[in-house]
């Protein structure tokens, strides 16, 4: 190991918070300061940093988790160093640890997935969408192959409490609302049109066609999906106010048929 | 492209005050661009208005290393009213994990897009091992160090097709084992690498006061032929030490400095980096005017 490759990693050691002592790495220390105190200005901004990132994107997680935001951010920078050269991307794996540390209360594991994914929606690759016009262009025939292709970037979260509230609360400045979990779980979209990111809960239906769009289903099995639950009557316009719903939120890319 | 600023993309020598040595003149020179900022989000609606003061931005190049969205809609907005130049923080151009080609890929892939008068990053490094500390670490300023950072920053100029600037950091730490002062070892980098410096005047001061040598001494011992830009910016005062924080106006000592600095140097693009605590606009521009007002006299004595 080279004495540069040796100095740096000491270093990195001491910064983030390691037992590494300012006199390994020969920090010269001096009666301004010593080299202790020179070395705990890089410690210190080390977390602050990586805190001040995280309550950037993090900002339902903030309201929902309340007091217990801080101390959530330090158990994850203690456990997690940063890998990306982007500090932006520096959360990506704070939903999943959530996930695991605190069973009990997966509203929070669910709020960061939720600050997560319009994180991420903000500047995922640009797509262009459909419009109402192109898909009347399909003639009749072609309609029960038909496959809508959707947005590629386009994110359905499980989530068995209104996190949604706390990220709207949030992200207005109005008053933190209450908890409340939903008697069975639901889904979250997320999507960006242009250059806003959307977000909004799906109903069950709603969900159950769009996960069926998403691994390719063609056109007759989304209304065949939508007979079997409110029966042929009511699945017909509600296909149709579903599909004219996607198409104005920009939800759907491109028309395909079945291979 | 359209450009609308005033500012002619003069080469470095035409124009220059006579005291810069005729090695400043070579035909890839870079452009001067006058007085700019650093892009903003605080700032986007004011500068969108194209305020004359303001001749040209630096973009943080990894705030635009992305894949679309709102971020390149407005950086498109920019190139459009103003010439650019792109800053980075995470090149780690000092660090001895190998360099990341993705990164240098993303910058380059950035670089071509918007067509900027150059690109920057800093003399450091910023992690090991995998781990990004993202922070401006300091080097030792060694023979070792200088022989690595001297062959990466060639790689990187391959990569890129062009020259780089690297900026001196501000430090609180300096290493037994270092043989060099740093200007002395940042002045080597540029020559033997052939690159260009980022002159940040207030991390001058901020090291110099924290390492006890003179900042006068360390703008005597940087090339002029190798200085593309200034930075000014201002510190937060520390129990003991003193901070770079890039959130404060520019102080007194760093204003001296400045003059110091065009003294030397020159005709030399020069920007205010505020990176938090943002001022109102007007007090930002009114900060712009004043180095204009403090370095035009000189240039014109100097001519």
């Amino acid at each position: 190991m080279s004495a540069l490759q040796q100095l740096q990693q000491q270093m990195l050691q001491a910064v983030m918070g390691g037992a590494t002592q300012a006199h390994m790495i020969e920090v010269r220390g001096d009666v301004v300061a010593d080299a202790q105190s020179r070395l705990d200005i890089y410690r210190h901004g080390y977390r602050v940093r990586l805190r001040d990132a995280l309550a950037n994107e993090f900002v339902g997680l903030q309201s929902i988790a309340g007091r217990r935001f801080r101390a959530l951010l330090d158990a994850y920078i203690d456990t997690h160093p940063s890998e990306h050269y982007n500090i932006r991307w520096y959360g990506s794996r704070l939903a999943t640890f959530l996930d695991n540390t605190h069973r009990q209360t997966p509203q929070l594991a669910e709020m960061a997935r939720l600050d997560w994914a319009i994180s991420t929606a903000f500047d995922a690759a640009n797509e262009t969408h459909l419009s109402a016009g192109e898909l009347a262009a399909v003639p009749p025939h072609a309609w029960a192959d038909l496959r809508l292709s959707l947005l590629r970037d386009l994110q359905v979260l499980p989530c068995t409490c209104n996190v949604d509230a706390f990220r709207r609360a949030a992200d207005n400045g109005s008053e933190r609302p209450h908890l409340r979990r939903y008697a069975a779980p639901r889904h979250m979209l997320v999507w960006r049109l242009d250059t806003q990111v959307h977000y909004r809960r799906l109903e069950e239906d709603e969900w159950q066609v769009l996960s069926a769009a998403q691994h390719g289903a063609p056109f007759a099995q989304l209304c065949a999906t939508l007979a079997a639950r409110h029966g042929e009557t009511v699945a017909l316009p509600r296909m149709v106010a579903l599909l004219q719903a996607w198409l104005s939120a920009g939800l759907v890319h491109g028309l395909g048929t079945a291979a | 492209m359209h450009r609308s600023s005033s500012t002619s993309p003069l080469g470095r020598g035409t124009g220059s005050p006579t005291n810069r040595p005729m090695t400043a003149m070579r035909p890839d020179a870079l452009p001067y661009l006058g007085y700019g900022l650093g892009l903003r989000v605080e700032y986007y609606e004011a500068l969108l208005a194209s305020p004359p003061q303001v001749q040209w931005l630096e973009v943080v190049s990894e705030n635009y290393m992305v894949d679309g969205g709102l971020p390149l809609t407005w950086l498109e907005r920019f190139r459009e009213r103003f010439p650019l130049v792109m800053h980075g923080v995470s090149m780690s151009i000092g660090s001895t994990d190998p360099l990341d080609q993705d990164y240098l890929a993303r910058l380059a892939a950035l670089a071509q897009r918007i067509e900027p008068a150059w690109v920057s990053d800093h003399l450091c490094w910023t992690g090991v091992q995998g781990v990004n500390l993202h922070d401006l670490m300091p080097l030792p300023y060694t023979e070792e160090a200088l022989d690595h950072v001297v062959s990466r920053v060639k790689h990187v100029q391959d990569v890129l097709k062009r020259r780089i600037l690297l900026e001196n950091v501000s430090s609180y730490v300096s290493f037994a084992q270092s043989q060099l002062t740093e200007w002395e070892f940042i002045a080597e980098v540029a020559e033997r690498s052939d690159c260009l410096i980022l002159l940040d005047i207030n991390n001058v001061h901020v090291s110099a006061t924290n390492h006890g040598f003179s900042s006068s001494d360390y703008l005597r011992g940087i090339p002029v032929s190798r200085v593309q830009q200034f930075h000014l910016a201002g510190y937060e005062q520390g129990e003991r030490l003193i901070i770079d924080t890039h959130d404060a106006p520019v102080s007194n000592a760093v204003w001296a400095l400045y003059v110091e600095a065009v003294r030397r140097f020159g005709r030399v693009s020069t920007m205010i980096e505020r990176d938090d605590h943002f001022p109102p606009w007007a007090d930002l521009l009114a900060e712009l005017d004043h180095a204009r007002a403090l370095a035009e006299p000189l240039l014109r004595d100097a001519a």
